[in-house]
């Protein structure tokens, strides 16, 4: 016989009830709140639309009209060759041509002063490839912030990592403004942060690259710390007892063991910084994410596509490349 | 006046929560000695070791050095006549047997020579020719520590010892985590080495076998007490019996 004791305690009491009813209560109230009946009115509607039951849904509409505008990727540059200054006929950019095509145009008759429609012919001049270098250019822009961003947080995490670890740390003061440094930069996020860049440095690369890299800064400097900290004590103790100093300690007792780690943890930071990259554009931050919003913009779905693939692409590649480099630098460092 | 090598003198530590890991302990250790200290876990071996290298502060009394007494400012002439074998190897597992035995002989290198990695050629030669002398193959001195084997990781402890050149060397239980014929040769290994380049060795262990092959003089200590300090080969079957009972 069991006594009151050892008994099993049941699964649930009035107190889970109490909770269960409490959270339930709060998610109806924030239901209203937060529009989220208007989604389930409209995914009701869509659902209708495609199995023919109902006419008309404005959302499967407006996603069947934006995905037929963003297929196929549009590649190619188009420019009417009365734009171009001093354009020269004879002397074309490779692989271009040039297109004779109809425009439909409205004009002002200046005699019955009412808008005429007219058509009339335009030569433009067609680059096959003009968009997709276009987007090469600003992706590789977007590397280049990736990799000076993680450069900089590599640069600023390494004294922030060694005045964070708690065993290495002068004294108890500078260890916590270090720390709070440490989470003051990783509390802020870059998108945030970039617009304080654009009014710093104005628009372009150099405020993203700084977001990011203090933002990241942050990050590495956490891990590094707390890999100091976690590091194997007895090769520091060997080295204490020979009375080194705590610099020389860190480089040859603990550096060697939290290495790989620390590859791990800058890849990272990299191909993170390389998926930010792409976004931070949409806020002033350069790269490929201003050439995203200004096509977004002005609705050029078919330039959003060719530049989501990009962007695809890159990020995947990268993202290879990154495994295999871990692989064989944490398989034969020293 | 000969002063002896290392004197301790009164040395008391009490832990946390009165747990006494040493109560009024003197020992003095003279050249070219090779002493034991034994005892049952607990009794304060490592305790005494540790404060020994400065790890553990005491709260009473003075542990000199040729005179020199630990709490003046000559900690650096003192540091670098002290060198010490641990039980868990305490090595970089990451770096090379070479680079390993080199830390050993650290602070006699210049700041950016550490930080670039640059280290003298002397040293090196230095760090091949022990690695001969604890008995690994020269061959393998870029080898990473981690894949040594047990005997062999304690081999490139031993060899860090050596390097600088000590006075004396403090060994804290350098055999407890290696089997018994592993131990026998690691210990004559240090035996060895000792009498030839003319160092004293302090080492605590707690197998009494070892200790009576190993050690010139044996002291026994039980909860932070010495119980006993004599040759090794005056050792009676009484004298453990405090020991172990």
């Amino acid at each position: 016989m069991l006594t009151n004791n050892q008994k099993l305690k049941p699964p649930f009491n009035y107190k889970t009830i109490i909770l269960v009813l409490l959270i339930f209560f709060i998610f109806i109230f924030s239901f209203k709140r937060v529009g989220m009946p208007d989604v389930v009115d409209r995914l009701y509607e869509v659902t209708l639309d495609t199995i023919g039951l109902k006419d008309k849904s404005k959302i499967a509409d407006g996603l069947s009209r934006i995905s037929n505008e963003m297929w196929p990727p549009v590649i190619e540059t188009k420019k009417d060759i009365n734009l171009i200054l001093n354009f020269d006929s004879s002397n074309l950019p490779m692989y271009s041509f040039i297109e004779n095509q109809k425009v439909q145009l409205y004009e002002t008759n200046i005699e019955t002063l009412e808008l005429e429609y007219i058509e009339e012919e335009v030569l433009f001049l067609v680059e096959p490839l003009g968009y997709l270098k276009v987007v090469i250019i600003k992706i590789i822009e977007s590397i280049e912030i990736a990799f000076w961003a993680s450069f900089i947080a590599l640069i600023f995490s390494i004294p922030l990592a060694y005045y964070s670890a708690k065993n290495y740390a002068p004294n108890k003061i500078i260890y916590y403004v270090s720390r709070s440094i440490v989470s003051g930069l990783r509390a802020i996020p870059e998108l945030i942060s970039v617009l304080f860049m654009v009014l710093a440095f104005g628009f372009g690369p150099a405020a993203g690259i700084m977001a990011l890299g203090l933002h990241s800064a942050g990050f590495l400097g956490k891990f590094f710390a707390e890999d100091i900290e976690n590091a194997d004590k007895g090769p520091q103790d060997a080295l204490k007892a020979l009375g080194s100093s705590r610099w020389r300690i860190v480089k040859e007792a603990v550096l060697p063991q939290v290495m790989p780690q620390y590859i791990a943890y800058i890849l990272y930071i990299l191909d993170r910084n390389l998926r930010m990259a792409t976004v931070i554009g949409l806020v002033g931050g350069g790269g490929i994410g201003q050439e995203l919003k200004g096509r977004f913009d002005l609705f050029e779905y078919g330039h959003v596509t060719t530049i989501i693939l990009v962007i695809f692409i890159v990020v995947f590649i990268f993202d290879q490349i990154s495994a295999k480099l871990r692989n064989k630098l944490i398989g034969n460092s020293s | 006046m000969v002063y002896p090598l290392l004197k301790i003198d009164s040395v008391s530590k009490t832990y946390s929560g009165n747990v006494i890991a040493l109560n009024n302990v003197n020992i003095s250790i003279s050249d070219n000695e090779i002493i034991a200290i034994l005892g049952p876990s607990g009794s304060g071996k490592s305790t005494l070791i540790r404060t020994i290298l400065g790890l553990t502060s005491l709260d009473e009394g003075n542990i000199y050095f040729r005179n020199n007494n630990f709490k003046d400012k000559n900690y650096k002439i003192i540091r670098n006549s002290i060198a010490t074998i641990y039980q868990d190897f305490n090595l970089v597992s990451r770096s090379s047997i070479i680079k390993n035995i080199m830390l050993g002989d650290i602070t006699k290198i210049s700041s950016w020579r550490v930080l670039f990695n640059l280290w003298p050629k002397e040293t090196q030669d230095k760090a091949m020719d022990i690695i001969e002398e604890v008995g690994l193959n020269s061959i393998d001195f870029k080898k990473r520590v981690e894949n040594l084997s047990g005997g062999q990781q304690q081999r490139v402890g031993v060899a860090r010892a050596l390097i600088g050149a000590p006075d004396i060397i403090l060994a804290d239980e350098p055999v407890s985590s290696l089997d018994p014929q592993t131990a026998t040769d690691i210990l004559n290994l240090i035996r060895e080495t000792a009498k030839k380049n003319k160092i004293s060795v302090l080492c605590s262990l707690h197998q009494i076998d070892f200790a009576k092959s190993f050690a010139d003089r044996i002291i026994g200590m039980k909860e932070g007490n010495i119980m006993f300090n004599k040759p090794a080969k005056n050792i009676l079957k009484f004298d453990l019996n405090k020991l172990y009972k």
